[in-house]
């Protein structure tokens, strides 16, 4: 059984800047594991030690993410291997070209039996690659996953969402995005870094993987949300009990309060 | 030549310092406070292989190279130096000196516990009247069949009051000075073997510092470690690898101190801007960058001479003698920078520069120091 676990060498965010107008700047960010693929690599590794499954990281990159450093960091994080698409055209490629990338290595292991994201690209932050992914592919997805494991020939899988906590029964192979609280990543140990420059790493270009490369929009910048419109609420105080149900109410109303 | 680090050592600072700072450094301000061991920690550590970093893999140990090892107690006391000294005492001065030293039961013996953490090592050779005289040692060793009686005392052992595991020095011939002392390895449950009351220190509050007694304190012949009377030579020896440590973990606590400081001095307000914008702070900032990098250099090049077993004894001193005074000089930079609330427990500074002061004198002060590296260029 193979699982497989996306990630991305992407900017370290604590090392990002952001100018007084909102703009993130992440150009002089070192790069790193992205923490939410971190922690999908987490979850990996105890279903991969649950299930006896062979744990392969999988990641798109310019270029950067094919060194040494890079594909070491990913195995450091207790993947078995690494396979990299690596190409200078994918430099900055948006969520269509990762995905079909990805899908395209994902193709090339064999029997994949499940595909673990992040919870969303850490520059980005769009929380789209796992459903392109799974559209790609045409495996079932689910995103905002807390826990998940194998059950019989298919996956059960536990995500939050605004409605409630629902356990999901899910065929494989399936794409899943872990939400990111799914796990606790922990530091690589040193041995573990030791250990990473012995397993086995594959760099193949778009074009070695069969993925025609596409024009796509890309991110031009990220600034400040606009703060969220707040509707002004009355109430009379005169009368407490009153007062107190018409606030329950309005917070029910505003969905700040649920059931 | 090449300044670059390997992949490998890159992903020790990343690695140690993502640790560090989720399990380390939420609680050094507060074991300073209660002048409390982190030993809640102990086990990560080992886990982590942060205990075992300079045994080698066959006794269970990661084998790391040395300037890696540097690189992990850099990043350890860049938010604990308490944490940072416990790895220091008990890498360099504990399993080093049986790595390179133990006979192959002694290894067997002692460096799978001590490389896990199962087992937290120490190292006693200062006395009353052997600090910086370390020939003077008092402590005795007499041989009686197959054991030694130990008998005398040690005082500011390091992880003494916890440790399971301790090298100690002690004089067990009758030949003068230095030559007469050798090394034993003395286990915590030895009977006649007694733990002072720890020191209440003006730093690394989070380190156990007691004094050691030995009372007819009886060991197997056989933990006699390296040959009998070659004990100083053996110690000396230890503290020039150790030095580079102390060295490495004097640059973190620089590094550190200097990193609240320019994040005080960009978001601190006065005379409506920033005081980074001020050049009387950016030439401090300018000062104790420059610093830090040089002593990180000089520690780094001592690690690379010791790992490729070129001389570097020379090295470990100036490393530990420039570094150590370089973090005590940063760390009053970064409170001046402050203010008034650096010299508050409200900001780490303060501890950061009474840690930085025991790196001037703890393995050899710095006066030993100078004379350790005056006597390499005036032979």
């Amino acid at each position: 059984m193979i699982i497989v676990v996306t990630y991305q060498w992407a900017p370290d965010p604590q090392e990002a800047t952001v100018a007084a107008d909102g703009t993130v700047d992440f150009s002089r960010a070192k790069p790193q594991i992205s923490d939410y693929d971190a922690t999908a690599i987490e979850v990996g590794r105890a279903l991969a030690d649950a299930t006896g499954a062979r744990l392969v990281g999988v990641s798109v990159t310019g270029g950067a993410g094919a060194a040494p450093v890079a594909t070491k960091a990913a195995l450091a994080r207790g993947l078995d291997e690494v396979l990299v698409v690596s190409d200078p055209r994918l430099e900055g490629a948006g969520t269509t070209m990762t995905a079909t990338a990805i899908a395209a290595a994902v193709r090339s292991l064999g029997e994949v039996s499940l595909v673990l994201t992040g919870d969303s690209s850490i520059d980005n932050g769009a929380k789209m690659v796992a459903g392109v992914l799974g559209g790609v592919l045409g495996w079932p997805v689910l995103t905002d996953v807390t826990a998940v494991r194998f059950v019989g020939e298919g996956l059960e899988a536990v995500r939050v969402v605004p409605q409630g906590v629902q356990t999901m029964a899910v065929t494989a192979p399936a794409v899943i995005a872990t939400a990111a609280d799914a796990a606790k990543p922990k530091a690589p140990g040193m041995k573990d870094v030791l250990a990473a420059g012995k397993k086995p790493v594959r760099i193949m270009t778009a074009d070695e993987a069969g993925v025609v490369i596409r024009a796509e929009g890309v991110l031009r910048s990220t600034g400040r949300a606009p703060a969220p419109a707040r509707r002004m609420v009355r109430i009379d105080t005169s009368d407490p009990a009153s007062a107190g149900a018409e606030l329950v109410s309005s917070l029910r109303a505003a969905g700040v309060w649920g059931g | 030549m090449s300044f670059e680090l390997t992949d490998e050592q890159q992903l020790t600072r990343s690695s140690v310092r993502e640790f560090a700072e989720a399990d380390v450094a939420p609680i050094a301000a507060e074991i300073d406070r209660e002048h409390r061991p982190p030993l809640d920690i102990v086990p990560k550590l080992g886990e982590l292989g942060l205990l075992g970093m300079l045994v080698p893999e066959e006794y269970g140990g990661v084998g790391m190279d040395t300037v890696s090892y540097c690189i992990a107690i850099e990043e350890l006391s860049r938010v604990c130096a308490s944490t940072a000294v416990l790895v220091e005492a008990h890498s360099s001065l504990c399993t080093w000196p049986i790595v390179h030293y133990g006979t192959e039961e002694q290894k067997q013996a002692y460096l799978p516990d001590l490389a896990s953490g199962a087992k937290i090592g120490a190292f006693g050779l200062t006395e009353p009247n052997a600090g910086s005289d370390a020939g003077n040692t008092a402590t005795t060793a007499v041989r009686d069949g197959d054991e030694f009686i130990l008998n005398g005392q040690k005082i500011f052992i390091t992880n003494g009051g916890f440790a399971d595991v301790f090298v100690i020095m002690a004089r067990s011939t009758d030949a003068p000075g230095t030559h007469g002392v050798s090394a034993f390895i003395v286990d915590r449950d030895t009977p006649g073997f007694t733990i002072g009351e720890p020191e209440h220190k003006m730093g690394i509050r989070g380190s156990s510092t007691v004094p050691l007694f030995f009372s007819d304190a009886r060991i197997p012949a056989a933990n006699l470690l390296g040959q009998e009377g070659k004990g100083f030579n053996l110690a000396m020896a230890t503290l020039d690898g150790g030095r580079t440590g102390i060295a490495a973990q004097a640059v973190g606590i620089a590094q550190g101190a200097f990193e609240a400081a320019v994040a005080y001095a960009k978001e601190r307000v006065q005379f409506g801007k920033p005081i980074a914008s001020l050049q009387a702070i950016q030439w401090m900032i300018a000062d104790m960058a420059t610093e830090i990098e040089a002593g990180r250099l000089l520690v780094y090049q001592a690690a690379d001479l010791e790992w490729r077993h070129e001389p570097f004894a020379t090295h470990s001193a100036m490393a530990k003698l420039f570094c150590a005074e370089m973090a005590t000089r940063v760390a009053g930079k970064a409170i001046q920078i402050h203010g008034g609330v650096g010299y508050t427990e409200a900001y780490p500074v303060e501890r950061a520069y009474r840690d930085a002061k025991i790196t001037e004198i703890y393995e050899g002060t710095n006066e030993i120091q100078r004379l350790v590296v005056s006597r390499a260029f005036l032979r």
